[in-house]
């Protein structure tokens, strides 16, 4: 038990902070204090000081991206409201009016960061959507949120099941054919986009008879699930092979290899019980920003198999000027980049005992 | 490692609850009646704020107006008014609505809600985009615009800032002390276009001829005289405007423009001649609201759960990025003429998507949306059909450059473009190639010929003319800029190459991010831009008045007096009857088809009855449109057209009431507005032919 210390109780603090304006919104006030509150005492009492420092870091970052997105969207040209048949001026204006939105200059950029910040921080609200009206940021966010995530889920798995299976295999035998074939599948994987690979897919399993298995876009079924989720694996999968190979093939060369080896283990437990736990750190590191990625959604994954995720909503955001959509995808990605970054910090340590201790 | 491979397990499970959670929260619904791709999700379903196809295709679905489209003949038939009646001035429309028209929610449809809509549209507050097609009506655009333009002019005590606290005139009153021996050319036009003034603007359509004079000058100084002429014409602009504002906030929707009679009586004053009007009745920006359900939700009234409409369909659930679905309205009062039961709409803008959907079947409909580069092996196919539209693809020449000033120059740019190899190599849908900006199947329209086809040697000696060429001063290098399409990339690129090889000058073409060229166009901060322009209605007007002086569409820099007083006549154009001979010479001289403009007018003022007077009246209506394109593409020539676009879409085989095509007195017309209510639509399945 560590003894309390400014930084613990701060950190404490701050997460139980992050953790009432991410969960009032699905709790309430009152529930999302409590869970706050309890997360402050957990995150206090039983964090590791690195996650703390970590969250600690966080809230000034989360301003600092906040404040200069805000700047840049009101730098770039364009107005949400154009288009190509000119409104007047005074309506644009009376638009601008109605969804809060001051003119573009620094002080106006200041001026709706300050407001943001107020209606985030006290009402809990991201702001309305510009483009699909009628709807606030956090109900077009919220319900594609768990697509994303779920899809992201199974493509992770995929990946990390296809890609340590294809990666191990390669790097205990490096330089035969096992290697050679499994490290031209990984080069084809990472040098073919997400598009090709799903284009193909729809044209064997949805379009192909006879092996019209699958649906070609949509959501809502397990069937409509498979084709994406292989297209968003397969890169990833041939990234984690490469790595996980040249992991491999570090750790089989190590002196507690050939311990475990001299104490009469077979082949079989030695990379399982020994190797493999070394192999899989660099996997790991990557995993935390990858997986960071894959669970916001992929634009062009998503739109081409017509799935109601995060994904459209990074691109769409920007290219409409729908600026509440844009800082609520700003908000979530980087809150979700920190999280897994977290994660993997807290991870690492437990899978090799070798960084244990260090923190 | 056993913790290992627990830890694991214990990913996947959740990874594996997760996304049971997230399935298991879709439960899935059997396949609509009909199913087709919008392209995108609708900005708003509230007729009022809606400005696109997408929208309007919904808009048809959850609300009527007076008047719809006939799906066979695309011509205007009764709807929520069940006949109609007008004066023989065409300049008072009186609406008999049905008995049974209901709002979802069982009330009546009244006239009073047809009122209140329409003031509605045009109050500032509502930030209507599209409020400009109803100005026609009688008080509507001084109550939509006037209140901005008055506050503009004389400065607004509420103005945020202190632009707008001081406002234009004490602006100009201070530009005429800074120069008392008259005001610069050069400071004159940049008063006009600073952005805080938007001098155009604020006095759209004035009559004041002491502002029409300085506005559309193209060069010289303003007079001491000159400059208080315009000070005291912009007073007495200001005050003319704010007394109308008055006026029309007392009565408009009360007792004047556009009012309830009875509950079952609506009347509208025009303050113009517009045959098209029983078009714009039947758009979607003119269908009534529910004023009660409008009143308690506000800006979001039009959620599902909270919409209520009048029209075929009701809105029964709304997934962003998933899908819009519909069912049959009882409360209709045309019910048992749907077909369809439900309908599920599908935002899908990815082309790819929806054409694989509609090859797997599971879309009935594809309004154009499929990969371009398909077109070839599409359009082979029995289901594919097509139609001429009406849209223009023109590019926009910005006059106030330097090298565009010359209209010799502007013409032979035009004349150096081979439009009907872009149509048969590049664009390949069937468009047809044009140097006129109003579409045919316009009714009783013809654009006049111009001098603007493609003829290289006529285009090269216009360019010598202008003093450019091998024996003349060098050409400046310029940019085409287009929004990023592959399209319009094609285009530009083919364009640059040939005014390169006719010409002999270097263009760049740039593709520019939709929003980012929007604001440059807007600021005409641009040499050439490639544009777009979609009809509202079937007559000249919507494809001309945007050229007029202070029209926010014009994007050019053009002005010119002439074809702004021709388009001003047109929409008044019963009043030429009463003109003395002496007007009508002034204005038969300055025609190029003066005789026919002569014996136009001639027959109006000499017309037998008030139906004579109305026909003769309308004649002249059009060949006051035909002087005004003639002006506009032979003398002016800020544009270059390219070509009209063609409507497309694949629609499947047991689809009845998609019409690409209809009848009309046994002729064969195409559907221009690319319009298909799907109140008329019906497929095996809703026939019930099909479970």
């Amino acid at each position: 038990m560590s003894r309390p210390s400014p930084v613990r109780v701060v950190g404490g603090l701050a997460t139980g902070v992050v953790a009432f304006v991410l969960l009032r919104g699905v709790l309430g006030v009152a529930g999302g204090a409590g869970a706050a509150l309890g997360v402050a005492a957990l995150a206090a009492w039983r964090f590791p000081r690195a996650a703390l420092v970590r969250v600690l870091w966080s809230l000034p970052l989360f301003l600092l991206l906040v404040f200069v997105s805000v700047q840049l969207m009101f730098r770039v040209p364009g107005d949400p409201f154009a288009s190509e048949k000119l409104a007047d001026k005074a309506v644009l204006e009376r638009q601008r009016d109605l969804y809060g939105i001051p003119a573009k200059s620094f002080a106006g950029g200041c001026e709706f960061y300050g407001a943001y910040l107020r209606r985030l921080v006290v009402d809990g609200e991201m702001g309305p959507c510009l483009k699909v009206q009628g709807r606030s940021v956090k109900e077009v966010l919220l319900p594609a949120l768990p697509v994303s995530v779920s899809l992201g889920l199974c493509a992770l798995t995929i990946a990390c099941g296809l890609g340590l299976f294809l990666g191990v295999r390669a790097g205990l035998r490096p330089n035969t054919f096992r290697d050679y074939s499994s490290m031209g599948f990984a080069i084809v994987g990472v040098s073919l986009p997400s598009f090709v690979i799903g284009s193909l897919l729809i044209l064997v399993f949805a379009l192909g008879r006879p092996f019209d298995w699958f649906p070609a876009a949509g959501w809502g079924s397990v069937s409509r699930l498979v084709l994406p989720s292989v297209a968003l694996a397969l890169p990833y999968a041939a990234y984690i092979a490469r790595l996980a190979r040249s992991g491999t093939v570090e750790v089989m060369g190590q002196d507690f290899v050939r311990t475990a080896r001299a104490k009469g283990l077979t082949e079989r437990e030695v990379v399982l019980k020994h190797a493999l736990r070394g192999a899989i750190v660099p996997v790991v590191s990557f995993l935390g920003p990858a997986a960071a990625g894959i669970v916001t959604g992929s634009f062009v994954i998503e739109t081409l198999f017509g799935i109601p995720g995060m994904g459209q909503w990074f691109v769409r955001g920007a290219v409409n000027r729908d600026y509440y959509v844009v800082l609520g995808t700003v908000l979530l990605e980087s809150g979700i980049v920190i999280l897994f970054n977290l994660l993997v910090d807290l991870a690492l340590p437990w899978i090799d005992p070798r960084l244990r201790g260090r923190s | 490692m056993y913790r290992t491979l627990l830890g694991l397990f214990a990913a996947f499970a959740g990874a594996l609850v997760v996304v049971a959670a997230t399935l298991s929260a879709y439960t899935p619904a059997p396949r609509a009646d009909f199913v087709f791709v919008n392209g995108s999700e609708p900005q708003s379903l509230d007729p009022h704020r809606m400005k696109g196809q997408i929208e309007g295709r919904l808009a048809d679905a959850l609300f009527e107006g007076l008047t719809r489209k006939d799906p066979g003949t695309f011509e205007p038939v009764p709807a929520v008014a069940a006949s109609w009646d007008v004066s023989p001035d065409g300049r008072t429309w009186t609406f008999h609505l049905r008995p049974d028209a209901r709002w979802s929610d069982g009330d009546p449809v009244t006239a009073h809600d047809f009122a209140w809509s329409w003031r509605r549209l045009q109050e500032p507050a509502t930030a209507s985009e599209y409020s400009a097609v109803l100005h026609v009506v009688r008080h509507a655009r001084a109550l939509n615009k006037y209140g901005a333009q008055v506050a503009a002019l004389r400065g607004d005590a509420a103005g945020k800032d202190g632009d707008a606290r001081e406002g234009v005139i004490r602006r100009f009153d201070a530009l005429l002390r800074a120069h008392p021996a008259g005001v610069p050319f050069r400071a004159w036009t940049e008063f006009v276009t600073d952005d805080r003034n938007a001098l155009r603007d604020q006095v759209a359509g004035t009559a004041e001829s002491a502002l029409v004079a300085p506005l559309s000058r193209t060069s010289g100084d303003l007079t001491p005289a000159e400059g208080e002429a315009v000070l005291a014409a912009l007073g007495r602009e200001a005050e003319r405007r704010a007394a109308a504002l008055a006026l029309a906030r007392a009565h408009f929707g009360v007792d004047q423009g556009a009012f309830a009679r009875d509950e079952r009586t609506f009347v509208v004053e025009l303050d113009a001649l517009a045959p098209y009007f029983l078009e714009l009745t039947s758009f979607y920006v003119t269908f009534p609201v529910h004023r009660k359900t409008v009143d308690r939700y506000g800006l979001d009234w039009f959620r599902e759960g909270r919409l209520v409409g009048n029209g075929p369909f009701l809105l029964a659930s709304w997934q962003v990025n998933e899908k819009i679905g519909l069912v049959r309205n009882p409360t209709y009062w045309g019910a048992s003429e749907v077909s369809l039961r439900t309908v599920d709409v599908l935002p899908y803008d990815n082309q790819t998507t929806a054409l694989n959907l509609y090859l797997m079947g599971d879309v009935d409909w594809l309004p154009g949306i499929y990969p371009p580069d398909l077109i070839d092996q599409l359009s082979r196919r029995p289901d594919f059909h097509a139609n001429p539209g009406m849209i223009v693809y023109f590019y926009r020449l910005n006059t106030t450059r330097e090298f565009l000033r010359d209209v010799r120059v502007r013409r032979a740019l035009a004349k150096a473009i081979d439009r009907e190899a872009i149509v048969r190599d590049l664009t390949r849908k069937g468009e047809i190639p044009t140097t006129t900006v109003v579409p045919p199947g316009v009714p009783d329209y013809a654009s006049p010929s111009n001098d603007l086809a493609y003829d290289p040697a006529a285009a090269r000696r216009l360019f010598a003319e202008a003093g450019y060429g091998p024996q003349g001063k060098p050409f400046p290098r310029f940019t085409i800029v287009f929004n990023t399409s592959e399209g319009h990339k094609k285009i530009a690129e083919f364009v640059a190459d040939q005014w390169k090889k006719v010409l002999g000058i270097e263009v760049q073409a740039n593709n520019k991010e939709w929003q980012a060229l929007l604001a440059d166009v807007a600021k005409l901060e641009y040499d050439v831009e490639r544009a777009g322009w979609i009809g509202d209605y079937r007559d000249p007007k919507t494809f001309l008045d945007m050229w007029t002086t202070g029209d926010g569409n014009n994007e050019t820099g053009w002005s010119d007096a002439l074809f702004d007083r021709l388009v001003g006549l047109a929409s008044d154009a019963g009043s030429l009857a009463s003109w003395t001979p002496a007007q009508v010479d002034e204005l038969v001289v300055a025609c190029r088809e003066g005789d026919r403009m002569r014996a136009l007018l001639a027959a109006q003022r000499d017309a037998a009855d008030a139906a004579a007077r109305m026909e003769a009246t309308l004649a002249v209506r059009l060949q006051l449109f035909r002087e005004a394109e003639a002006r506009l593409l032979i003398d002016g020539v800020p544009i270059i057209p390219f070509y009209f676009y063609v409507n497309t879409g694949l629609v499947q085989p047991d689809v009845e009431g998609i019409r690409y095509w209809g009848t009309k007195d046994g002729a064969r017309v195409p559907n221009l507005q690319d319009e298909h209510p799907l109140r008329d639509v019906s497929t095996a399945r809703s026939r019930g032919s099909r479970p």
